[in-house]
């Protein structure tokens, strides 16, 4: 480039001008400030992945997922613990919201994330020692009523932060609806007994047989604890109130599942078994019919077809695997039968979704079909039981009235899990207690400290467009499948039907991950960048700088950024990185100083610096 | 006797054009007005670098041009800036006496610009003018493949375009034209190409009066 006729002030003309060193690493190129070209400055600003912010308790799913592809298992079990006490479990047994949003699902198919959450659980199974260990004591003393998912959740976070906690269990056994809901071919209860065993390690007393109204009353909590939790979950079953449910061979859903679970059954099902109800738990009823004897099973449902039914289409496809039947668009009016269930008499319904009135049309005035059974379980759902609590704490629906913060009034009362969330529109599932347990456990730490309680707060940038990532980088690439028992041999035995990945498959899919919105140092920008503007220390994660004096804002990086956390901001948002440059090419004053310090430097370093 | 300088500053290659119609026509349009003028570029600026600065200079003059043949504009009256950002970059105030015009291409207000203006005590007024958006111009840096498209006329071969100003220029060039009155609005207006985002200009332009605004030294 020729120089003749551009202003160079006299300061600047020094002996060695016009030598340009070579960029280096830390600085990049040091002459000219080039970065007076840009007019949009590349930022890493990292978004929320749909994955974390559908979980029920935003688990650093992406994070994770991470660690697992470069091979740091226990650091992606100890990111998961943040969130989450017993990731063996939901392992298993979670709905996975996180695998529905999944931006990969609109690619090919959603990365399955359970599976590797269940990897990383099994890990934790197997290590002598947790990764988390409870807090300093702060000498509080809060009591959690209830061992399930929400309970459990709020009694580890308040055993992090120092608390005195104990369980108070109505049951034999603790776990709650992780034991008495969830059948053994889904959760062994091995893997939910180490899990408790990991919270008696922190501190955490477990009192069973210990009823609320009964064994001890409210006052006495009131009086012999700083805080309590009430996590009770929603334990009497609903009725479909047809006539006749109370004969013999009447069963309901939950205590059904709960007793064999318990270990207290003494259920004995004949060969034709019916399912009322078409949810996940109708569908664990089913399955479990099957391994109880059962030869037969039919499940009735109110949905019009298998697509309408509430329920996780995993499961009704295994289930149907092994060999239930679907009866659609029926509803049980009565229960026919001397004194024992004999058959069911149906009419033809529908789901209306009716708020203020019964969600279930039926229409009565057609002929009834008589259906012939042994047995009938019903699984149409579940509801509170909280006679014990004050009646101001009662809300319309039967259950307890709590505020957004899950605080009873102006007590230290806190209430957590589906007794809180049924009727909210939040469905209704372990991880969705077990993030209430763990807001409630904050929350609740923040009321004792004397701190103000803030709202939830709600994510601002959640990626859910494809467009904004650069999908050239993601070759399409089949979901690594989890084995499955064949459904012949299963539907005999209580072994577990679905089988963990090998560490081999859990790599494989954790790198099938986007990363969406968030920063992987895949270290694409730092390659990609036609100068050396960008600098890193290391290869991770925040860790990526921008040298703005530089940078020509050409956007290359921001375009080839694969996961989308590359944004371009005006430059004029910024109030930094303002270098004036006499003429268009004319060097700021300092440059030419520094670069002769850097020549004179030259000749005093061995030559194999240079 | 009256004599005026103007210098543009733009940015090479993708807005290359639209800082050599702005010189072109003032220029063009004083001599029909009877005056003396003349408009260059810079080339020593590297102008065929995309993003690079790069100058163009016009001169209007009552009488003859004493220093028409120096290069640059020592002491410009009036300052374009046709890419906004260029405002933190470079030193564009240098030699402009008293009672200067500093006119910018962005969205953003007088109040907001006037603290990366170098100097500002000696302007007597500072024009924001959203040109991108009178011109209805699909912003230029995020489609620099399809709009990067007049590279030879930079490379100072035929221009591409026979249109004068089709783009953001003309709201540029009726803020330049109403602010200062080098040209008088009739002489150009039939040379310019988007008429219809030079006319929206004319009643749409941010105009900071600053003799009284800014104290020296403050």
């Amino acid at each position: 480039m020729s120089t003749k006729g551009t202003h160079i002030p006299d300061r600047l003309k020094i002996t060695f001008a016009g030598i340009t060193p070579a960029p280096t690493q830390e600085k990049g190129q040091d002459l000219f400030p080039t970065g007076n070209w840009r007019s949009i400055r590349p930022v890493y600003r990292d978004k929320l992945p749909p994955c974390n912010n559908a979980c029920g308790t935003n688990e650093k799913i992406q994070g994770y997922l991470d660690l697992v592809k470069r091979g740091k298992y226990l650091d992606a079990y100890a990111l998961i613990k943040e969130d989450m006490p017993f990731p063996s479990v939901t392992g298993r047994v979670c709905y996975h919201p996180c695998e529905q949003a999944c931006n990969r699902g609109k690619y090919d198919e959603a990365i399955s994330i359970r599976a590797v959450e269940r990897f990383l659980g099994d890990l934790g199974q197997a290590l002598t020692n947790d990764v988390v260990k409870a807090g300093k004591p702060n000498g509080k003393k809060v009591a959690i009523v209830g061992s399930g998912p929400a309970g459990h959740s709020a009694a580890y976070q308040l055993a992090r932060l120092g608390y005195k906690v104990t369980i108070l269990e109505k049951s034999p056994k603790p776990g709650g609806l992780n034991r008495g809901g969830i059948p053994v071919w889904v959760l062994p209860p091995e893997i939910l007994d180490r899990e408790i065993e990991r919270l008696v390690q922190m501190g955490v007393e477990i009192k069973c047989n210990v009823e609320v109204g009964k064994d001890i009353r409210w006052d006495e909590l009131k009086k012999n604890y700083d805080a309590c939790v009430l996590a009770v979950g929603l334990i009497d079953s609903n009725s479909v109130r047809a006539e006749g449910e109370d004969k013999q061979g009447v069963i309901y859903g939950l205590p059904f599942l709960r007793d064999i679970g318990m270990g207290t059954s003494k259920v004995k099902l004949g060969p034709r078994v019916a399912v009322i109800g078409g949810g996940n738990t109708a569908i664990d009823c089913a399955r479990e019919a099957l391994r109880q004897g059962a030869v037969e099973v039919t499940m009735i449902t109110v949905e019009s077809q298998k697509e309408e039914m509430p329920c996780v289409a995993e499961d009704l496809h295994d289930m149907l695997e092994e060999g239930v039947e679907l009866l659609h668009s029926r509803a049980m009016t009565a229960v026919l039968g001397n004194g024992r269930v004999e058959a069911l008499q149906l009419h033809p319904a529908r789901f209306s979704g009716a708020i203020n009135a019964s969600p279930i049309e039926i229409d009565r005035d057609s002929p009834a079909d008589k259906f012939s059974v042994d047995n009938v379980i019903i699984a149409v759902g579940q509801h509170a039981s909280v006679k014990w609590l004050p009646d101001e704490f009662k809300n319309e629906r039967g259950t307890i009235k709590a505020d957004r913060f899950g605080r009873l009034g102006d007590t230290n009362f806190f209430a957590a899990g589906d007794v809180v969330q049924i009727g909210t529109g939040q469905q209704l599932m372990v991880v969705n207690a077990v993030g209430d347990g763990k807001r409630v456990a904050f929350n609740l730490d923040k009321v004792l400290r004397g701190e103000e309680l803030e709202p939830r707060t709600i994510p601002v940038d959640v990626i859910f467009d494809l467009n904004r990532m650069n999908m050239t980088y993601f070759p399409h690439f089949p979901r690594v499948q989890q084995t499955l028992l064949p459904p012949n041999s299963r539907k005999k035995t209580s072994q577990e039907v679905i089988l963990g990945y090998s560490e081999e498959q859990a790599v494989e899919e954790a790198a099938r991950c986007f990363s969406c919105g968030t920063c992987n140092a895949c270290d694409n920008c730092y390659l990609v960048c036609p100068e050396p503007c960008i600098a890193r220390p290391e290869r991770s994660n925040g860790m990526y700088k921008i040298l703005i004096d530089y940078c020509k804002g050409c956007r290359v990086c921001i375009e080839e950024c694969p996961t989308g956390c590359l944004e371009g901001v005006p430059e004029l948002d910024f109030d930094t990185g303002v270098v004036r440059m006499d003429t268009a090419f004319a060097i700021s004053p300092g440059l030419h100083g520094r670069q002769a310090e850097q020549l004179r430097q030259l000749a005093e370093q061995p030559a194999k610096n240079i | 006797m009256s004599y005026t300088e103007l210098t543009v500053w733009t940015r090479g290659i993708i807005m290359d054009k639209e800082g050599r119609d702005i010189v072109n026509s003032v220029a063009a349009a004083a001599r029909k007005e009877g005056k003396q003028s003349q408009a260059m570029e810079n080339y020593v600026d590297n102008p065929d670098r995309t993003n690079a600065p790069t100058r163009k200079y016009c001169r209007v003059s009552d009488g003859v041009i004493e220093n028409a043949l120096t290069y640059e504009n020592e002491n410009p009256n009036i300052v374009v800036l046709v890419e906004g950002t260029m405002v933190k970059g470079w030193d564009y105030m240098r030699g402009m006496p008293p009672g200067g015009t500093l006119i910018i291409n962005t969205h953003y207000t007088p109040d907001y610009i006037l603290r990366f203006v170098p100097g500002p005590e000696r302007l007597a007024q500072l024009v924001c003018v959203d040109a991108a958006k009178l011109a209805d111009h699909k912003w230029l840096y995020y489609r620099l493949g399809e709009l990067g498209l007049d590279r030879l006329s930079t490379e100072g071969a035929a221009e591409r375009s026979k249109l004068v100003a089709p783009d953001i220029a003309a709201p540029l060039i009726a803020a330049v034209v109403k602010t200062t009155g080098i040209v008088k609005r009739e002489t150009i207006e039939p040379m310019i190409a988007n008429k219809k985002a030079f006319e929206m200009a004319m009643n749409e332009l941010h105009i900071m009066p600053l003799n009284a605004a800014v104290q020296v030294g403050a």
